[in-house]
């Protein structure tokens, strides 16, 4: 097809606009969603409006994560905004019956308040949504990521054509340090001062990357972005390669997200065809080719120079700096880096200036961030807040609170490399500098919520455990240093830990952190040094008491029943499998300890906290007692 | 001694001579003026050696050759030509053959030849076990790979991708070829393969069990799934069931973490998955 100039832009966009106020029914097509059935809910949904002739009143769209994954499959009734949750393919009919044909509301399927259980129809109503800044997911749940016009018709590729046709690079780049951009991956480096090095850097031949390996454990921000809106990502890059000059790219991504893979390749086609990518685009006389890399599953990938090294096709190992990338890159030529979600935060920083940007978040700590909330809070998913705001309202506010009948132990960001925080410390904002202080970091944004089921010594030697393998091993510091930290730890949880650990332990991480090559290593550490931190006394429990209060590690925990507390229900003789827990109807029940594995299945369907952990030996401690 | 010599020459006189020469000493002799009768007699029968000319209307003795040491390669192979220049002989000794005899031959020579030849040791079983594992899959598809990157710098990676989706995994065998093709050293693809933990040497199931162990799910009690369908299957992590059907693989974060915990069948995930009862997700596969 011909080539797209700038009022073929504006053709499309004011074409496609309309469409965006029709009838439409925005089903979650996430990989959340899709693995609750969310194909299956289209092709229902779609036969269902056949068959009662009114296909032409409504659209059925499948869009990218919504982002309140906990809840899907999701469904939302465009214009209104009327959301749906939990969606089953059978309910779909039920659904065109009740809503599209009579009018009503179906109820059953409706958000419900954490707090009141009262129905909540309009998505902008649910605390979830309405309490979140959107900036790089403000396109998720309403436009088809599988269409470059819907994306167009959202002013979407007008900021890269106004990079292109009305700005030098010089321009771009001093809009882009102007907004205090700090790169969303991880370490936070200041995006526009990255650009500027790499622009000024000498080289006919320029490269423009996208890391789209999120490899931290517990996080799905670029994953969300890639399948709900791959063009913003491809209209950052273009911006970004003309601010450097750079004329070829590649996005690297995780051959485990093979929907993202998929959407991406596509758009890249669909900007290809547009002339929004390849040679002389919007007629601006600027040539840009992007390529797809699927990455082979390494964390230290991450790293941007590890990350250079496996497009050259080899192991991803990093390599010391300097020279930076920006001066001495891919195949050594000058390249910039840039976070799935730092180019999503381009083209609105273009389109609406600097000034727009800056005026969310907090002086240092620009615009909003994109956080992947998991574990025990009610409100599970994806959220994306203005920096600033307090930890404990991204918990009790946009969380909805802990599960029921569970208290909060820690808040860990930052996966790996970042680390727990406590709960006196939730009403700190959320600022790259506040979060510093407290031993964690802002990461790529993975918060999981930890509730008094987890033990923290155990979940510092999950997290080691990952880093020790996950270690590229080109470095000792790391390659040994995280293997020696993790071999106490995993005697601390077998209850062989002495006296003198928990300094060892403190020892070994400054070394590492201090000597290690990269990132990797540097921040290694960090989840044991905050656990001892913070939580000091479970280690010490761990290593003297040899008593896992969480009842976790299982040679450090003695299952009892408390006999004031127990009604006799018998819910936990019912969740023992070997037999262990015995008791009559409305009586005590007791735990034969011989019998019992240590599973927790007695201390998980226990709802008035009679089963209790106790150190490994109280028993026989008792016993002594009793034999003085 | 009743060995089986097959031989392969578009010129009738070769063959009775052939004939007459090893009969005199005790081999059975079978003549063809085709390769493509050559193949399908060697498809049905074993040889102990086959002689064949290497100039021959439509198959040559080449194609016979690299279709022997291909698909038979138990067989021993001698070849024969008149011409015999510098450059036809360094064609056919990059073949893979036995020996190599100049027309015309004394009859003594041929005896000679054909003897020593039988008397070479067959190839060693391990060439066995890479002819098995590399005949499950499709080696066109597997050759186009290989030329489509042959020139690319940096192509390694996404060359033992696009192999491993081909045959399922990357056996020492596909890796010495890759190795050969991109003519980079057999070592540096194995620190790649092994680098990555995309890339296995060992063969899967026919569905691949995928258990995450990303810290939502971690928290969310992983650990004790992946000690359950160890428990249900028999094997440990990393291994396959004995009928073929499964193998166990754990998984650092699949990015669906709304989910916790999620085991991953093949494609197909399942959310929020009950430590206790994580056994029936399998019940729809068997």
């Amino acid at each position: 097809m011909e080539k797209l100039t700038i009022d073929g832009l504006h053709t499309i966009k004011e074409n496609y606009r309309s469409r965006l106020t029709e009838g439409r029914l925005m089903v979650c097509g996430g990989t959340g969603c899709i693995a609750g059935g969310s194909l299956k809910i289209k092709d229902s949904l779609e036969a269902t409006l056949k068959e009662k002739n009114i296909s032409d009143k409504y659209k059925v769209i499948l869009t990218g994560c919504n982002g309140f994954c906990a809840h899907g499959p999701l469904l939302l009734v465009q214009p209104e905004g009327i959301f749906y949750e939990r969606m089953k393919p059978v309910d779909a009919p039920e659904f065109i019956e009740e809503h599209i044909v009579a009018g009503r509301r179906l109820d059953r399927l409706l958000y419900k308040d954490t707090k009141t259980r009262a129905s909540v129809e309009n998505i902008h109503d649910i605390p979830f949504f309405n309490l979140q800044a959107l900036g790089a997911l403000k396109n998720r749940g309403i436009i088809d990521p599988e269409n470059i016009e819907e994306y167009i018709a959202v002013d979407g590729y007008f900021g890269a054509a106004k990079a292109l046709r009305e700005m030098t690079p010089e321009e771009i780049v001093k809009e882009v340090r102007g907004s205090v951009l700090r790169g969303r991956g991880g370490a936070g480096f200041v995006t526009g001062l990255k650009w500027e090095l790499c622009a000024q850097a000498q080289g006919q031949h320029k490269y423009i990357l996208c890391n789209g390996d999120e490899g931290d454990p517990g996080a799905f921000m670029d994953r969300s972005i890639m399948e709900a809106d791959p063009h913003v990502v491809l209209e950052g890059m273009i911006i970004a390669a003309k601010a450097i000059g750079a004329h070829h790219g590649y996005i690297y991504v995780r051959a485990e997200y093979p929907l993202a893979v998929r959407r991406l390749r596509k758009a890249i086609n669909q900007a290809l065809e547009y002339g929004l990518l390849g040679k002389d685009i919007l007629g601006s006389g600027f040539d840009l080719e992007l390529d797809i890399y699927p990455g082979a599953g390494a964390f230290v990938c991450g790293e941007e120079t590890a990350l250079m090294r496996s497009i050259e096709g080899k192991r991803g190992c990093p390599i010391p700096r300097p020279p930076f990338p920006a001066q001495k890159g891919l195949w050594e030529r000058p390249t910039v880096l840039n976070n799935v979600e730092t180019f999503a935060n381009i083209p609105s920083i273009i389109r609406n200036g600097a000034d727009w940007f800056k005026s969310r978040g907090t002086e240092k700590s620009t615009g909003t961030k994109v956080f992947a909330l998991t574990g025990a809070a009610m409100n599970t998913g994806l959220i994306e807040i203005p920096f600033g705001i307090s930890l404990r309202t991204i918990l009790e506010d946009i969380g909805g609170g802990m599960n029921r009948g569970r208290t909060f132990k820690a808040l860990q960001l930052g996966g790996p490399s970042g680390g727990c925080i406590p709960a006196e410390l939730l009403d700190i904002p959320v600022t790259y500098e506040d979060i510093v202080k407290t031993g964690a970091i802002v990461g790529s944004g993975g918060m999981v919520i930890m509730d008094n089921n987890n033990c923290m010594v155990n979940l510092a030697r999950f997290f080691l455990d990952f880093s020790a393998h996950e270690s590229c091993g080109k470095c000792t510091p790391c390659r040994v240093g995280t293997k020696v930290m993790l071999n106490r730890l995993i005697d601390i949880c077998d209850g062989k830990g002495q006296e003198g650990d928990i300094e060892l332990l403190e020892d070994l991480a400054d070394d590492i952190k201090t000597a290690s090559l990269c990132g990797l290593g540097q921040t290694a550490p960090n989840p044991v040094l905050t656990t001892i931190k913070y939580f000091r006394n479970e280690y010490e429990a761990h290593i003297k008491d040899k008593w896992c209060f969480a009842g976790v590690c299982k040679n450090l925990s003695t299952f009892y029943v408390d006999e004031s507390k127990c009604t006799g229900c018998t819910a936990c003789a019912r969740a023992c499998q070997v037999g262990a827990v015995v008791g009559e109807k409305k009586k005590s029940h007791s735990i034969t300890q011989e019998k019992c594995v240590r599973c927790r299945s007695c201390y998980n369907a226990c709802k008035f906290g009679a089963v209790k952990v106790g150190p490994a030996d109280m028993f026989s401690q008792k016993e002594k007692e009793y034999a003085r | 001694m009743g060995k089986n010599v097959l031989v392969v020459d578009d010129d009738e006189i070769v063959i009775r001579s052939c004939e007459a020469v090893l009969g005199g000493e005790g081999f059975t002799v079978t003549g063809v003026t085709s390769s493509k009768e050559a193949m399908s007699l060697i498809n049905d029968h074993a040889y102990d050696l086959v002689i064949t000319d290497l100039i021959m209307p439509t198959i040559d003795g080449f194609e016979l050759i690299k279709w022997i040491n291909e698909n038979h390669q138990q067989t021993r192979v001698m070849a024969m030509t008149g011409y015999s220049s510098k450059a036809v002989l360094r064609d056919a000794i990059a073949l893979d053959i036995i020996d190599f005899l100049p027309k015309p031959f004394f009859p003594h020579t041929l005896t000679a030849a054909v003897n020593k030849a039988i008397s070479t040791p067959l190839k060693a079983p391990a060439a066995v076990s890479d002819k098995e594992e590399a005949e499950t899959y499709d080696k066109a598809k597997f050759q186009a790979i290989l030329k489509r990157y042959r020139k690319v710098p940096g192509a390694l990676i996404v060359v033992l991708q696009e192999t491993q989706e081909l045959i399922g995994y990357l056996p020492a065998s596909v890796q010495k070829v890759i190795a050969k093709s991109l003519k980079i050293p057999v070592s540096e693809v194995h620190a790649v393969v092994s680098f990555y933990s995309y890339f296995t040497m060992k063969p899967m199931g026919k569905y691949n069990v995928r258990v995450c162990l990303g810290t939502a799910c971690y928290v969310k009690r992983a650990d004790e799934i992946l000690e359950k369908l160890q428990e249900t299957m028999g094997v440990n992590e990393g291994e396959i069931t004995q009928d073929g059907m499964f193998s166990l693989e754990t998984v650092r974060c699949i990015g669906a973490c709304g989910l916790a915990p999620v085991v991953l069948v093949g494609q197909d995930t399942f959310g929020s998955v009950n430590p206790a009862t994580a056994n029936e997700i399998l019940k729809e596969y068997q």
